[in-house]
């Protein structure tokens, strides 16, 4: 039984140990096979570092991180008038379409000093204040708009940006 | 160039509706004004903007009409001053400046002498001259102070003349005495920093 197995594992032995004849230009042709499958067909290649790189861009191009843009440098400024006799002030600007509504103020416990509180970015704003919805008036503690058109008194506002 | 006309045309096409507040006639006249501006790639909401204080003060249609008129033309010679690549912002100062007396060739110095954006420069300009600065005085000053000063610099600059001013001082005294105190300061290094309305004061040694 021995010897059997013996004959056997030496036939498998000495088959494995003949040379295997392999063509030279086998490699040559795989890799030009290779160059000639379309992009799409190259399963092997992770498209995600292209993802990755493009999402980059696009975020920086979207964000724009070199532009300090006015949403970035906004200032939160308070506004102030003492009217102790107004019912309703409201104030209204380049900043709010001009719109009564939209920046209402508010007096503390009706001591007559009239507050609100706006988000702004930089730039330079036109803006007055409508005491009871008939009276304008400007702020007495800002520079005056010396070009009014329409004859009644405004006041400007400069926020400032890089460098303020 | 088909795309570009196609977008050009649906711009002209599309209204503001802010613009509904003023009459028919008025809106018109103003969406005009807004188209013209539009294509010659000046900034719209100013106009808009101005319009809308024209009928929130109940100001006649005309009236309106001729004021946004006259800020695009205003804006028009601002962006010649300053450049194409001006910012909106900067646009609307050079405006306020040039109504204040300052010439474009002092805002093209400007803009030749100091870092964009020029925002603070410009509007401190217009406002000292509103202060009753004359405005080759106050031209001078910013112009002086504006190659190292910053904003915050430029407003405290303007609160002090406005200060002095409002003690009796005449204008254009005040602003020498001011140039040449500020120009100690920015020259020694000192700085500001905060809110451009409520600047901190300078330390002195």
């Amino acid at each position: 039984m021995f010897e059997q197995e013996d004959e056997t594992v030496e036939r498998v032995i000495q088959h494995l140990r003949r040379s295997v004849a392999i063509d030279p230009g086998l490699d040559a042709r795989v890799m030009r096979e290779i160059a000639q499958v379309p992009p799409e067909g190259r399963r092997g290649r992770p498209l995600w570092p292209l993802l990755a790189a493009a999402a980059v861009v696009a975020t920086v191009l979207v964000a724009r991180p070199w532009n300090r843009n006015a949403a970035s440098q906004a200032d939160t400024l308070q506004f102030v008038l003492v009217a102790p006799q107004a019912a309703s002030v409201a104030l209204v600007g380049d900043f709010n379409d001009w719109d009564p509504a939209r920046s209402p103020m508010q007096t503390a416990h009706g001591a007559g000093i009239w507050a609100t509180v706006v988000r702004l970015a930089p730039g330079r704003y036109r803006y007055a204040f409508l005491v009871n919805g008939v009276e304008w008036r400007a702020d007495p503690n800002a520079p005056a708009a010396k070009d009014d058109e329409f004859g009644t008194p405004s006041s400007v506002i400069t926020v400032g940006g890089r460098g303020s | 160039m088909i795309l570009a006309a196609l977008l050009l045309v649906t711009q002209v096409a599309v209204q503001d509706p802010r613009l509904d507040r003023l009459d028919l006639d008025t809106r018109s006249a103003v969406a005009a004004v807004v188209d013209s501006a539009r294509v010659a790639r000046l900034p719209i909401e100013p106009i808009i903007q101005r319009a809308l204080e024209g009928a929130t003060k109940g100001a006649p249609g005309p009236r309106i009409v001729a004021a946004v008129r006259k800020l695009a033309v205003d804006l028009g010679t601002a962006r010649a001053a300053l450049g194409t690549s001006a910012l909106e912002a900067e646009l609307e100062a050079a405006v306020a400046a040039l109504r204040a007396g300052a010439t474009p060739e002092v805002i093209a110095h400007l803009r030749d002498v100091r870092r964009p954006p020029l925002t603070m420069a410009l509007s401190v300009l217009a406002d000292l001259v509103a202060s009753g600065v004359p405005a080759d005085s106050a031209a001078a000053a910013v112009l002086a102070l504006a190659p190292k000063a910053r904003d915050a610099d430029l407003v405290e600059f303007r609160r002090a003349v406005e200060r002095d001013i409002a003690l009796g001082a005449p204008p254009g005294a005040a602003t020498s005495v001011r140039l040449n105190a500020g120009a100690l300061d920015v020259s020694g290094g000192n700085t500001t920093t905060g809110n451009p309305n409520n600047p901190t004061r300078r330390s002195r040694p």
